[in-house]
């Protein structure tokens, strides 16, 4: 059986960021079962690993754990299945809004607008983008997490908004015109 | 500082990454550069649609439920597949080196001096996260409601302010403890990211400057006058979280 301090432990370092980790996996598989098996498999992943970990933030390095399951997952569906069946979901509305057809549906074909784009754009960029407009979390964070230097999160930062803002607006005419 | 420069650094900067000197360079240049404060208007504009409009999907309340039961289930790990231990570590090493070079502010990786009382707010914060029933015990976004319901509870008088403008939307409150003091947390809604503002009698503290820290990945403010102490944590941006505080000050 387990050590329940390190239970305690895990609890309170590493599953404090579950809301932040389900976040990042449900925009990087692009659907809800999936995120739910990539953030367990995660959590699992990590807490083998917990005692190993040896940072200065736990939470960036839960998140590069939930990242890189997140990847192996989308690896492995892609082998079976060459459709990426995520982008029904991700551009369809969450079950709450779908009941609600008349209640704001300006804003809803807003979000649903908004909501394609960020699931349109590359993964390398999207990944970044989550995690810096939705997450709010810092370059250094985002560095550790994405594995990548500082200089190289600030660039795709910088390209992945060019990109969101291009596909924005070019969606955004289409739907006045 | 010339437009390609500009556009080199502008992400950087609206996000806060930069050190004083090259903002006040940006500065210079966006007063006297039509094009770059219109690229400047255009970046504020999608962070305002993307944050209004682009959900940050909440975890199902059975998730953590699942999760424990799995942990459980798992007795001795079985040894891990060579790949796994390869990336794990490559991902803890990373989060180790990972090069800073950019931020200068106030944000400084330090424990306060009280470690188990940092502890404590950390765990209080995280509990009202995922056990909603406990976040907020009186339910108002009116500072009149609060005040009154808190004075009959507590014999000390937190400040609780109205930051609706500022984006900041009081959602309640709530008696807690920090350790063996009685403590009250006044909970405030940014975007999809929750403050609690905990406060808590403290005799020697007449006033204490704003200092600000990262606890356990979470955000946190730290402050006091008058004989309360105040510490406010979220996983809100640092700089908001910094603003919020300024805005609580005296």
């Amino acid at each position: 059986m387990h050590d329940p301090a390190k239970r305690a432990r895990f609890e309170s370092t590493v599953l404090a960021h579950l809301d932040a980790a389900y976040n990042l996996a449900r925009w990087l598989t692009g659907d809800t079962p999936a995120a739910d098996d990539a953030v367990q498999e995660a959590c699992l992943r990590a807490f083998r690993f917990f005692d190993t970990h040896s940072g200065t933030s736990a939470k960036a390095w839960f998140m590069a754990v939930v990242r890189n399951t997140c990847f192996d997952l989308l690896k492995e569906r892609n082998r079976y299945d060459r459709h990426e069946s995520f982008d029904d979901e991700i551009h369809g509305l969450p079950a709450a809004e779908r009941d609600a057809p008349d209640a704001a549906a300006g804003r809803n074909a807003d979000a649903a607008r908004v909501r394609a784009c960020i699931a349109g754009l590359p993964a390398e960029y999207r990944e970044v983008i989550v995690l810096r407009e939705l997450e709010e979390m810092s370059y250094k964070e985002i560095s550790a997490i994405v594995d990548v230097p500082i200089g190289t999160v600030m660039s795709r930062l910088s390209r992945g908004r060019d990109l969101l803002q291009k596909t924005m607006q070019d969606t955004g005419a289409r739907r006045q015109s | 500082m010339n437009c390609t420069r500009m556009r080199q650094v502008l992400d950087a900067w609206i996000d806060g990454e930069l050190d004083a000197a090259t903002s006040t360079e940006i500065d210079r240049h966006l007063a006297e550069c039509p094009a770059c404060l219109a690229l400047k208007g255009e970046r504020g504009a999608l962070r305002r649609e993307l944050r209004a409009n682009a959900p940050r999907f909440e975890a199902p309340p059975a998730l953590r439920a699942a999760i424990l039961a799995r942990i459980e289930q798992t007795t001795l790990p079985a040894p891990a597949p060579a790949r796994h231990r390869q990336w794990l570590q490559t991902a803890a090493f990373a989060s180790i080196a990972a090069a800073v070079g950019l931020v200068a502010g106030l944000w400084i990786e330090r424990p306060l001096p009280d470690d188990s009382l940092r502890e404590h707010l950390v765990a209080s914060h995280v509990a009202s996260l995922t056990d909603p029933q406990r976040l907020i015990t009186v339910v108002s976004t009116n500072q009149h409601v609060v005040k009154p319901w808190l004075q009959g509870k507590i014999d000390f008088a937190p400040v609780v302010r109205d930051l609706s403008a500022d984006g900041y939307t009081l959602l309640g409150a709530r008696l807690d403890h920090v350790g063996d003091r009685q403590t009250v947390a006044i909970v405030y809604r940014k975007r999809n990211h929750v403050i609690n503002l905990f406060a808590w009698r403290a005799a020697d503290y007449t006033a204490e400057a704003l200092a600000l820290q990262s606890a356990r990945g979470f955000g946190m403010a730290t402050w006091a006058d008058s004989g309360l102490r105040y510490a406010a944590i979220s996983d809100i941006e640092r700089t908001d979280l910094e603003q919020f505080a300024r805005l609580m000050q005296p």
